[in-house]
């Protein structure tokens, strides 16, 4: 897909409801669904033939080609990959619910999942069938009108895991008929997506190494194969990145975030890389134009003692630009060198095209979780600005490499260092961005929040007592710590509006054609803003924390919007007038 | 510490049972802290500080995680306890296995120890039985619970000498807005349609509010509804500085420092 061509398209559906309401589907498409589904889809699938009409801008239902897939953003009732397309825009062309009618938005179903772990899931929609996952890795085919259930895959993990943060799950990868997910043991499986039954699994590491491997993020299909990143930077693991053949389930290439002793880019004191982190627990972005892969890498470990690790650490806190066929490094950017707050650079790539300095460019923008938005050249890689999105204490500037300049007393230290600003947590998180091709800007969920920075003793991995992360909640007066919606000019990363929230976020945010932006808080709060002002024009009170994002699609020619608040799945349409 | 404990023994049969490690053990094996000095005391307070802070809060008067101040822990009491306790950590809970060497687990042991706040409770000066009546004289039933049911606009005060040293009770009582709990703040507003709004903050979000009005009313108020609104730090208590005479305000601290939880019942915060 060709962000030029994405652009264009998103011009060409102006805020309209009825174009992208007619976004319907070929009856062969209804025949299928009829012989696989139940009557309540068969319902639906008639009234979708009825409002098709001939307006399917492409091939609909099962198997979901790796076309399709480059070209997801031509079906815009559908959420195909995590981040909705390979740009990582997370922007829904879907307008029917736009400015003048989103506080007609209601609850239409819940889907509840009775957890007690953190639901971090993006559910993926595939013409009126949603692939949602629940904790720890179940798969769940619910049937998008309703929230009826279909099928249910219990994948079976043992009872000790080693995640740092929940036995957490945040999607699932869709390629052919076949749905992928990573498993908190380490595991990749396919699953069919007509029945719920695994097709193949591999074993990606051994999850009781070191002190503790787990997956949690969600897989990326590139053409045939499916990437997929791995955690543990807390636990004193090696990175890396895989690729697994979709057909076979037999790993492609792995790319080790840390170089080899001897490397150039090895820049570890000894052999403190050999257990230095730098996971890739998030999902990358691609570009088909450029053939590149996109992929942020985690934290160096030890966290918060960089004394056994002298050096840069790379690639740690980094970018790694990859062939998706080789997965041999095209280039690295590295946005914290030696990092020691745990400032992990595993937030989406997002992908644009746009005016820099004048001049258009091809774009990688990056809210990093250090407290600074981030310009690069994504073919060269070339650090081209970077500006604080929230507060920060820790560089005073960058070179023209993009090399920040430290600010003395940021260090974590044996007392604690309270004066650290933006915290653990930081500015930005794994939470989704969005961009709109409407505005232009790029849409954050930042936080504002200080924490305590303590240096502890280094321990060697191990999983006989994963040792305790410093995990910290604030101890700091409350308006010291809250959250806001941001809109950025990519180019510029100048803050356009905010939208304050009570408390700092979890929850990714989409924006959608309808000039909307959506998102909750971990109050409960779900909201849609105005893309352009950034006025909040509704809320839903969810009442449970958020800590996923937005997605929205078509359910018999309706536009639907989901989010996971707390342990529910709720979905909202617009009532009748 | 030995000597600290044999003091606390001295408070009463119960209570010395569960404060006293070396009371509570129901068998002969006794470990015994080897870490008890001032400086050990300091050390553990540094580690506190490092390791556990995050969760407990600075001076381990509880966040996220539950206040260690009380003397009296959920998982055990003993110091062989509280030494599995750090380094096992408790199943079910966020409160992982920390891996320490020995010695830093005996000093933050001695911390905890050191920081256990009613433990002060025997050295007030006042006497509690005065405490007790002046505490009916004066009113503070019609907004606190001491044991029997009393007001509801203040803290509940049934286990207020487990959770707060004298000085900090005679503080409260002398300048109450010295220090307000964030769960005490209130809410005074006006809505767009000119209603004063007044009350207990109970919970908030990004778009609404509820709170307990005076009159005993729950209710919850969208911010959009409001033209004002502020959220009041300070207490609505008066100072008793000028009220009473001091060893008026030493009684009732003797008082407010008996109120603890008895043996068995947790604090649950």
């Amino acid at each position: 897909m060709k962000n030029s061509d994405n652009r264009l398209l998103a011009r060409a559906a102006p805020n309209r409801p009825h174009v992208l309401a007619m976004t319907c589907r070929a009856a062969t498409v209804r025949e299928r669904l009829l012989s696989v589904i139940s009557e309540q889809v068969h319902k639906l699938s008639i009234a979708m033939a009825i409002c098709a009409a001939g307006f399917s801008l492409s091939a609909q239902g099962l198997p979901i080609t790796s076309d399709r897939l480059l070209h997801a953003d031509r079906e815009p009732g559908n959420w195909l990959m995590y981040s909705n397309t390979y740009n990582s825009w997370r922007y829904s062309r879907l307008a029917q619910v736009d400015t003048s009618n989103v506080g007609r938005l209601k609850l239409k179903w819940l889907f509840q999942m009775r957890t007690q772990e953190k639901v971090e899931t993006t559910p993926l929609v595939v013409d009126g069938i949603m692939y949602v996952t629940r904790p720890d890795n179940d798969i769940i085919a619910l049937d998008a009108e309703t929230g009826r259930t279909l099928w249910t895959y219990e994948y079976r993990n043992p009872r000790r895991l080693y995640p740092c943060c929940g036995r957490v799950n945040r999607g699932v990868a869709i390629l052919g008929n076949r749905l992928f997910m990573n498993t908190l043991d380490m595991h990749v499986v396919a699953v069919d997506a007509r029945s719920g039954r695994e097709v193949w699994r591999t074993k990606m590491f051994d999850y009781t190494a070191a002190g503790g491997y787990a997956a949690t993020g969600a897989p990326l299909v590139v053409k045939d194969k499916v990437i997929v990143g791995m955690a543990g930077a807390e636990h004193g693991v090696r990175g890396f990145l895989d690729a697994y053949d979709a057909a076979t389930g037999k790993l492609a290439w792995r790319f080790n975030t840390i170089p080899k002793q001897g490397d150039p880019n090895y820049s570890w004191s000894g052999d403190s890389g050999e257990r230095g982190g730098a996971s890739t627990w998030n999902t990358g972005s691609y570009d088909p134009e450029l053939n590149t892969l996109y992929w942020g890498t985690g934290n160096p470990w030890p966290d918060t003692n960089g004394d056994v690790r002298l050096g840069d650490d790379l690639y740690s806190c980094s970018v790694i630009a990859l062939d998706p066929d080789t997965g041999k490094l095209k280039w690295h950017y590295q946005f914290t060198p030696h990092d020691v707050h745990d400032w992990d650079s595993t937030q989406v790539p997002v992908l644009v095209d746009a005016q820099f300095r004048g001049r258009p460019r091809k774009l990688l923008v990056w809210p990093n979780r250090n407290g600074f938005f981030y310009v690069l050249d994504r073919q060269s890689g070339e650090f081209l600005t970077a500006k604080a999105f929230v507060r920060q204490t820790w560089a005073k500037g960058f070179d023209d490499r993009g090399r920040p300049e430290l600010i003395p007393g940021n260090e974590p230290t044996t007392e604690g260092n309270i004066d650290v600003w933006p915290g653990v947590d930081g500015g930005a998180n794994w939470m989704a961005h969005s961009y709109s091709p409407l505005t232009g800007w790029l849409y954050t969920f930042a936080r504002e929040e200080r924490r305590v920075y303590s240096k502890t003793e280094y321990h060697p991995p191990t999983t006989e007592e994963t040792v305790a992360g410093f995990r910290a909640r604030p101890v700091f007066a409350p308006e010291e710590s809250f959250g806001k919606v941001i809109a950025l000019e990519p180019g510029t990363g100048e803050i356009k509006w905010e939208h304050r929230v009570l408390t700092p976020p979890w929850s990714g945010v989409m924006a959608t054609a309808g000039n909307l932006v959506f998102g909750g808080t971990l109050e409960g709060n779900v909201f849609a803003l105005d893309a352009r002002s950034g006025k909040q024009l509704w809320r839903f009170l969810g009442n449970g924390p958020v800590f996923a994002g937005p997605i929205s699609f078509l359910s018999n020619g309706k536009q639907y919007v989901s989010l996971a608040v707390g342990d529910v799945l709720m979905t909202f349409s617009l009532n009748a007038e | 510490m030995v000597m600290v404990f044999r003091k606390l023994g001295l408070l009463g049969v119960t209570l010395g049972l569960w404060l006293d490690p070396l009371g509570a053990q129901d068998h002969s094996n006794v470990i015994r802290n080897p870490f008890p000095t001032a400086d050990d005391v300091a050390a553990g307070a540094r580690s506190f500080r490092s390791q556990c802070a995050a969760c407990h809060g600075l001076d381990a008067s509880g966040a996220s995680g539950p206040s260690l101040t009380t003397g009296n822990f959920r998982h055990g009491n003993s110091d062989e306890a509280l030494y599995g306790i750090i380094t096992k950590g408790v199943p079910g809970t966020p409160m992982v296995g920390f891996k320490l060497d020995g010695r830093e687990v005996w000093q933050l042991i001695s911390f905890l120890r050191s920081a256990n706040v009613s433990k002060g409770a025997g050295q007030a000066k006042g006497n509690p039985g005065n405490g007790a009546q002046l505490f009916q004289a004066n009113g503070c039933a019609q907004c606190h619970t001491a044991g029997k049911p009393g007001g509801f606009a203040g803290p509940d005060l049934s286990d207020i000498g487990s959770r707060r040293s004298l000085a900090q009770l005679e503080t409260a009582l002398l300048d109450p807005s010295a220090e307000v709990d964030p769960d005490y703040w209130s809410l005074r507003g006006r809505t767009k349609t000119g209603q004063a709004i007044e009350g207990l903050r109970m919970n908030e979000d990004t778009d609404s509010f509820q709170i307990l009005e005076s009159s005993g009313h729950l209710r919850s108020v969208w911010k959009t509804d409001l033209a004002n609104y502020e959220i009041v730090r300070t207490s609505p208590m008066p100072s008793f500085k000028s009220k009473l005479k001091q060893s008026e305000v030493e009684d009732l601290v003797a008082y407010l420092a008996s109120l603890r939880v008895e043996s068995g019942n947790e604090v649950p915060r």
